[in-house]
């Protein structure tokens, strides 16, 4: 007997977009919400979803991110039935090749899935932040009988440009698949969650290797093949929080977003921990020079000045009479004394000097990197 | 290379008061991120020992809950281990209920492992220290005992029924409880580095005058007979004997010029993670000198205080000059000065609690009021 499921998290990707912050690591191990790395949250969900197989496949930067994930023991996915396993491009009989779009990445992996033999594969990527429980979502799949199924929530219409909008008919079943559409009636973007049933995935995934037209995209090429071939496709409609921490702006607004009541409590339900690193830090030490409100302040952080509204990291200081506001310090980063920081992101590791002044308010700053 | 062994000592007869009434001190929590055990265990790690032994007196389950897999300290988590040594046989038994039988009932382990040195250190003398410097001490005076010593200067309040020792060009010649008489005086840490056909012969009682000494017992009794050598060692040292040397000595650590004796960045002091969440401060939280530990909530008033993991502390409480335990709750309009809070307290309705630097006042574990 195989593997129910196996999840397979596209973490390949650079996020040109995040500038410096991707300069030297790949865009699912930014730092998040004081403690975190974006990746720590589909590989949690994972974990409590009951998703113990779980193949992530890097590329850009891929020695620390397959460092960062190991053996998958920070998300307690290295037990007796669990296996994480990293996968980067290979060389292999055939010679070898850099993956050339999410589609080819999994197809280039169809050996590994082959050696689980799993009815379901679960495909994510390391873009998000959400708390989701795709067991749920895999019981939909089967009581929908569905060939493949999507994660599927509702956007503005001002922002269907940024996404694949899908149209349903009344009974979920997918009618339609735009990719990334300025105008559209459709109002349910893709959140790039796909639940396929493994023999649908493998047929698919081997017609599109063949395809010289294809861009090997599971968005603009598989789900478009799956249409045509009469598969059945349902979307899955999801209603929590969900934000794509893309740009230097939404990564930004999803930290501020845990300044949020009712949003910190869904990301930081204590039922459903987001798991991630052991860091041997020093608790954190608030001084008596300091004021702090409205915040969220990692182990290890000292503050002596004054922060309102932000979100600090471990071992970042901020020294007596510096300001932070609206801002994210990220780790081991320092606002020297007298400093003013609004409204940016302070990569890991840097400073910002003495009585320096940095405002975000037309738009968001990005410092160091 | 020589090979070490490290005994982690829970046998010392002293208490934290009310704080260790149902637990050791080995597991009782310290800065609110710490079990007390995780300096001497960090210590072992620290100076590349990877092999320890956990003579545990008594209520193991505090310890086994926090050692867990215990990989948080080991090297290589194959070789390395932290064993669980314990003495049912003279448990009940307090005149044989001693550190060295417990290393003789569970000896097997010294003949499988053959170190050539032991170092035998407590829980509730605390410091951030890398033995490999003594053992290299001990190794060349080639005698079969070396006791670690610090020099104190308020011996006649710190170190209370500890070891004054008479020390004489690097060797002890005498051995004497305190009694609070002088100020400045050499106290023991009973940490001991002991060679292992001197701890053999030990075990055989061949070098100890009664079956009920254990082994600093004997090590006095030695002190005639054999060449003891001290190692002083001038590195932060603090004994944790009393609550109120609980609180001021954890609150005495808020000073950084203190904090930074005992955080030693090539000493990185490990312990597990829980995953909890950055601390959150609301709009009219008011932190000064304090540490606070992540999960916790913070809408009122903390000073010169340390707070755990998941402490709740309501709008216009004010706690100063206090230990609160995690998961606990402050309710609003509280006001607590000079307390030691337990685990799962919630105190809402009596609205001041207040004791003495003297007599701080202990709250019990899962009291609600």
């Amino acid at each position: 007997m195989g593997t129910e499921i196996v999840a397979m998290l596209l973490a390949g990707g650079k996020g040109t977009r995040l500038e410096a912050l991707t300069k030297k690591i790949a865009k699912p191990a930014v730092s998040y919400g004081g403690k975190y790395r974006i990746i720590d949250f589909p590989l949690s969900n994972c974990a409590h979803s009951g998703i113990d197989t779980v193949g992530v496949l890097t590329q850009y930067e891929s020695v620390f991110l397959n460092t960062y994930i190991g053996n998958g023991e920070k998300w307690g996915l290295n037990g007796v039935r669990s296996l994480t396993a990293t996968l980067p491009p290979r060389q292999t009989e055939d010679g070898a090749s850099w993956y050339k779009g999410t589609a080819d990445a999994i197809f280039q992996n169809l050996d590994f899935l082959d050696s689980m033999k799993p009815e379901y594969v679960l495909i994510l990527s390391g873009d998000h932040i959400y708390k989701m429980n795709y067991r749920a979502m895999l019981n939909h799949h089967q009581q929908m009988n569905a060939d493949l199924s999507v994660a599927v929530i509702e956007v503005p219409s001002s922002e269907t440009s940024r996404f694949g909008m899908i149209t349903i008919k009344d009974n979920g079943i997918i009618d339609k698949f735009e990719e990334k559409p300025t105008i559209t009636k459709a109002k349910l973007a893709s959140m790039g969650i796909y639940i396929f049933n493994f023999k649908t995935l493998k047929q698919v995934l081997i017609e599109d290797s063949h395809d010289e037209q294809s861009e090997h995209d599971f968005g603009k090429n598989i789900i478009q093949k799956l249409i045509m071939n009469k598969k059945k496709l349902i979307a899955y409609a999801f209603a929590g929080y969900w934000r794509d921490v893309g740009t230097i702006q939404s990564l930004w607004e999803a930290n501020m977003d845990l300044l949020n009541p009712t949003i910190a409590n869904e990301i930081f339900d204590d039922h459903l921990k987001v798991f991630s690193e052991n860091i041997n830090s020093v608790p954190q030490y608030i001084g008596s020079t300091a004021l702090v409100t409205q915040s969220r302040i990692n182990q290890g952080a000292i503050i002596l000045g004054k922060v309102h509204k932000s979100i600090v990291f471990n071992d970042a200081l901020i020294e007596e009479g510096a300001t932070v506001t609206e801002s994210v310090i990220m780790p081991g980063a320092i606002v020297e004394v007298g400093a003013v920081v609004k409204k940016a992101i302070i990569a890991p590791n840097t400073r910002v000097e003495s009585k320096r002044v940095i405002d975000g308010s037309k738009a968001i700053v990005l410092v160091g990197g | 290379m020589k090979k070490v062994m490290g005994l982690c000592n829970l046998y010392s007869p002293v208490s934290l008061g009310d704080l260790t009434s149902s637990r050791p001190i080995a597991s009782t929590s310290f800065l609110g991120r710490y079990a007390m055990m995780d300096f001497t265990l960090s210590n072992f790690s620290n100076s590349d020992i990877d092999q320890v032994g956990i003579l545990i007196k008594k209520e193991p389950r505090s310890i086994l809950k926090h050692l867990g897999s215990t990989n948080v300290w080991n090297n290589n988590t194959k070789l390395g281990f932290e064993l669980i040594m314990y003495d049912e046989k003279n448990a009940n038994n307090p005149l044989y209920h001693h550190d060295l039988n417990n290393i003789k009932v569970n000896d097997w382990i010294i003949k499988r492992e053959q170190p050539d040195f032991f170092v035998i250190a407590p829980v509730h003398i605390i410091y951030a220290l890398d033995f490999r410097p003594v053992i290299a001490f001990h190794e060349s005076h080639h005698q079969p005992i070396t006791v670690l010593y610090t020099r104190i200067k308020d011996g006649k309040s710190q170190f209370l029924n500890g070891d004054i020792l008479t020390v004489q060009q690097d060797r002890i010649i005498d051995m004497n409880v305190n009694q609070g008489l002088r100020s400045e005086v050499d106290v023991s840490m009973e940490t001991y580095i002991i060679s292992a056909s001197m701890l053999d012969a030990m075990l055989s009682n061949a070098q100890s005058l009664s079956p009920f000494f254990g082994i600093k017992e004997t090590i006095q009794a030695l002190l005639k007979t054999t060449i003891v050598m001290g190692y002083r060692f001038s590195g932060y040292v603090k004994c944790f004997d009393s609550l109120s040397t609980y609180r001021l000595n954890s609150l005495e650590l808020l000073n950084y010029t203190v904090r930074k004796k005992l955080f030693l960045p090539d000493l990185p002091i490990r312990t597990v993670t829980h995953d909890t969440p950055p601390a959150f401060y609301g709009v009219d939280a008011n932190v000064s000198n304090s540490f606070i530990a992540n999960g916790s909530h913070i809408e009122g008033t903390v000073i010169n205080s340390v707070i755990s993991r998941n402490v709740h502390i309501g709008k216009n409480a004010r706690v100063e000059n206090s230990i609160v335990f995690t998961d606990t709750v402050i309710g609003k309009d509280v006001m607590i000065k000079n307390v030691v809070i337990d685990k799962y307290v919630n105190i809402s309705t009596m609205k001041k609690i207040q004791g003495t630097d003297e007599f701080p006042i202990y709250i019990k574990q899962g009291e609600k009021t």
